[in-house]
């Protein structure tokens, strides 16, 4: 009854079976009761609000689910799966905020990225704690430092945080409409501009699915060079991570080392593609810059001092008490919660989750040259700042790898039509976790729905719990090591 | 403490000594430069292809309020009329310096007023507003503070509150949610107060201008002192940008 499909796979819209409402209930309680993790709820066309897709992905099988839904236009309701599976309360709340629809006994119906917003015929009010010596701190949406806006509230008895809530909306931006809106080449430059951390992660995944609508063939050499530089904005920003972790707990020497590295990693791409943050590269059916020998000379001695550095920088972080005193068993999330929640990515690795899409869904240059999955079973901010050291690792050895044996061929391939009345969803491991973008084409092969997840959709949910029995003074540093994108996440 | 001599060893001499004269790598993309030559008859690919509208024809005229550096114009010019460099000394204290026409080979910003330079010229503290930014201008200038760029080596830094500040510097084309916020930090900072306008989305909105939920009133009723293009504007351009404005060459 539910359409599977693989990572990138083209299906017909027409073969959807859009469920009357009960049975898409049921349907959609079975695929969360067999463990798929939820990974869109959208309507399959703007236009027409009433017919819903739940999407899943099944670790297990590799594959990926579609459940159709056809609602009453009058009485957009379902029951919440949220009290069962609290992996969908969020998906749930976009899908209320974006569709109007009515998750009946949610748990906990909330802004997503709307700001005085009405739902079920009530202003939202924040989760209160009352009672003798609570206090609550409201901080944000400017923060202290030079980051993204968004607005955090903690209920606090003394030092330790009881709940803290995290508001966020204020980078909305309307990304996805604007890719409906736009022109191809405008498109790329957005899906450049998604999360400006993750560049290659949301492009790659833009990419991915429009030369899936249009049957493209890539050239291995082109896949190769896009893994090569979704590797290295994966080191970069694990550097720009250890680096704020470092920094929070005082600790100078680590920290400034970690940023010199960084600027050789994002310079490597700089040499590469003129940007520091790979804006450029991708096109559809492949990459714009190739690689010659200069340039893979620059990359290889750049990575070099790296590779050399960071292992010394590595030993004298993760031997430092005061640093293993701070790291330890602080912001734990346990497997079970973090597998309870949906997180994904780094986050749910750290937590013990094997939860890598490189692995899991197989794409791009990864199919021919896996990577290893890497987890820790710790969850707290140790696991995800040792969780970055080892990954580093890893992702060198898969670069010099590939520049050790680069595939000859051309860089770009043709792009057929845009198949219509077709859709493709894409997931991509971003350096942060699982990105998925979905696209679906009406009869004249126009885009005409496009809907975009960031692995932070998932993860905030994360940073609010493990903050729970927490001191306070410690967000920063259980902030920093989720280090997730508001951008991203608000779209 | 071994260890820590020896990372330290590792660090070497790292810091950017001479910013004025950097050598960047060929594919960098910096200020256009426009050729003085005839387009060919009638043709518009150039305005066609730019994702930002950037470019206007007859004669050939780049925005770098908008543009954001991609080489699409560059590459389907069939005479080869427009080319990116990689100077990357492009700041500008106006907004129509940015505009770019033939005659222009470089640009730069005028020095600020005397009252300006007297002010902040030693000393220049800067609160950021993240207003809609996708963070990647934020990465870079969060990069301004590492031991690469140190831009606090000129007595130029950012503090956590307005109050501290001598001015602000905006990035992201400032969203409906932001505009607000954006508005009281800018309040909060004591006179006298300057605006820089970091990356093409805070400029002109950049690929995000024909967004719905984005609010530039606060742009346009403020007098902006520094415009950065770019998206995102490499460090050095900005570190340059302000020591030319200030005069401390």
């Amino acid at each position: 009854m539910s359409l599977q499909l693989q990572n990138n796979q083209r299906f017909d819209v027409s073969s959807i079976q859009f469920l009357a409402v009960g049975d898409f209930q049921k349907k959609v309680r079975d695929a969360l009761s067999n463990g798929y993790r939820m990974i869109a709820l959208t309507p399959i066309e703007n236009n027409s609000p009433d017919k819903i897709i739940a999407v899943f992905a099944d670790n297990i099988s590799s594959s990926i689910h579609i459940i159709g839904g056809k609602f009453d236009k009058s009485k957009l309701e379902f029951e919440s799966f949220a009290n069962e599976f609290p992996q969908t309360n969020y998906f749930e709340c976009e899908l209320s905020e974006n569709n109007g629809y009515v998750p009946l006994n949610h748990p906990w119906l909330r802004p997503v990225r709307n700001q005085n917003v009405i739902l079920g015929n009530k202003p939202y009010q924040f989760y209160k704690l009352e009672g003798e010596e609570v206090h609550e701190v409201a901080v944000g949406p400017i923060h202290a430092g030079v980051i993204e806006p968004g607005h955090f509230r903690f209920q606090c008895h003394g030092e330790l945080v009881y709940n803290l809530e995290i508001n966020l909306g204020y980078q909305h931006r309307s990304v996805e409409k604007l890719i409906l809106e736009a022109n191809p080449n405008q498109r790329i430059i957005l899906s450049e501009s998604i999360a400006g951390d993750t560049t290659v992660g949301h492009t790659f995944a833009h990419c991915s699915v429009v030369e899936s609508l249009s049957q493209a063939q890539l050239s291995l050499r082109a896949e190769v060079i896009r893994t090569i530089a979704s590797e290295i904005e994966r080191i970069a920003m694990h550097l720009s991570g250890l680096g704020g972790v470092a920094n929070d707990v005082g600790f100078a020497l680590p920290s400034a080392s970690y940023g010199r590295l960084r600027t050789l990693a994002i310079n490597s791409l700089l040499a590469l593609c003129g940007s520091r943050f790979a804006r450029g590269l991708f096109v559809y059916g492949g990459v714009r810059f190739d690689l010659n020998d200069e340039i893979l000379n620059v990359i290889k001695k750049n990575l070099e001092v790296i590779k050399n550095d960071v292992t010394e920088i590595n030993n004298y972080l993760f031997n430092s008490i005061g640093v293993l005193t701070r790291f330890e068993d602080t912001g734990t999330v346990s497997k079970n919660l973090a597998q309870n929640i949906g997180l994904v990515g780094l986050a749910a690795r750290s937590s013990g989750l094997e939860e890598d899409v490189r692995i899991s869904f197989p794409y791009s240059a990864y199919r021919y040259n896996p990577v290893s999955m890497i987890t820790l079973s710790s969850g707290d901010v140790f696991a995800r700042a040792r969780l970055r050291a080892l990954e580093i690792d890893e992702s060198l050895r898969f670069i010099f790898d590939q520049l050790d044996n680069l595939p000859s061929g051309e860089i770009k391939s043709q792009l057929g039509e845009i198949k219509n009345n077709s859709g493709v969803i894409s997931i991509i491991e971003g350096w942060r976790g699982e990105i998925v973008h979905i696209a679906i084409t009406d009869a004249s092969g126009n885009i005409v729905q496009y809907k975009i997840k960031d692995p932070s959709f998932n993860n905030w949910y994360g940073l609010s719990l493990a903050l729970r029995k927490t001191a306070i003074s410690d967000f920063p540093l259980c902030n920093k090591s989720f280090d997730l994108s508001y951008a991203g996440h608000d779209l | 403490m071994n260890d820590a001599i020896k990372i330290r060893i590792l660090q070497g001499d790292p810091i950017v000594h001479d910013v004025r004269n950097v050598k960047f790598p060929e594919r960098y993309r910096g200020l256009p430069l426009i050729q003085d030559k005839v387009c060919a008859n009638g043709c518009s690919k150039c305005a066609d292809i730019c994702p930002t509208n950037a470019i206007k024809l007859n004669p050939v005229q780049i925005d770098l309020g908008l543009c954001v550096f991609c080489p699409l114009c560059e590459e389907v010019c069939p005479e080869k009329i427009i080319h990116f460099t990689n100077d990357y000394h492009t700041a500008v204290d106006t907004r129509e310096s940015l505009i770019i026409s033939k005659e222009i080979k470089s640009i730069s910003p005028e020095a600020a007023s005397e009252k300006i330079r007297k002010y902040f010229g030693k000393s220049l503290k800067l609160r950021q507003i993240s207003a809609g930014g996708c963070n990647g201008c934020e990465l870079e200038l969060n990069a301004l503070s590492n031991v690469n760029f140190d831009m606090g080596r000129y007595g130029i830094e950012f503090v956590a509150s307005p109050r501290h500040a001598d001015g602000i510097v905006i990035t992201g084309p400032i969203t409906n949610n932001m505009a607000k916020a954006t508005e009281i930090c800018y309040e909060a900072v004591p006179n006298p107060k300057i605006i820089i306008l970091f990356g093409a989305c805070a400029i002109s909105g950049g690929i995000f201008k024909e967004s719905n939920k984005i609010q530039r009133d606060f742009i346009e009723k403020n007098k902006i002192d520094l415009f950065i293009p770019g998206c995102p504007p490499h460090p050095l351009t900005f570190i340059n940008g302000v020591i030319d404005w200030l005069d401390k060459k």
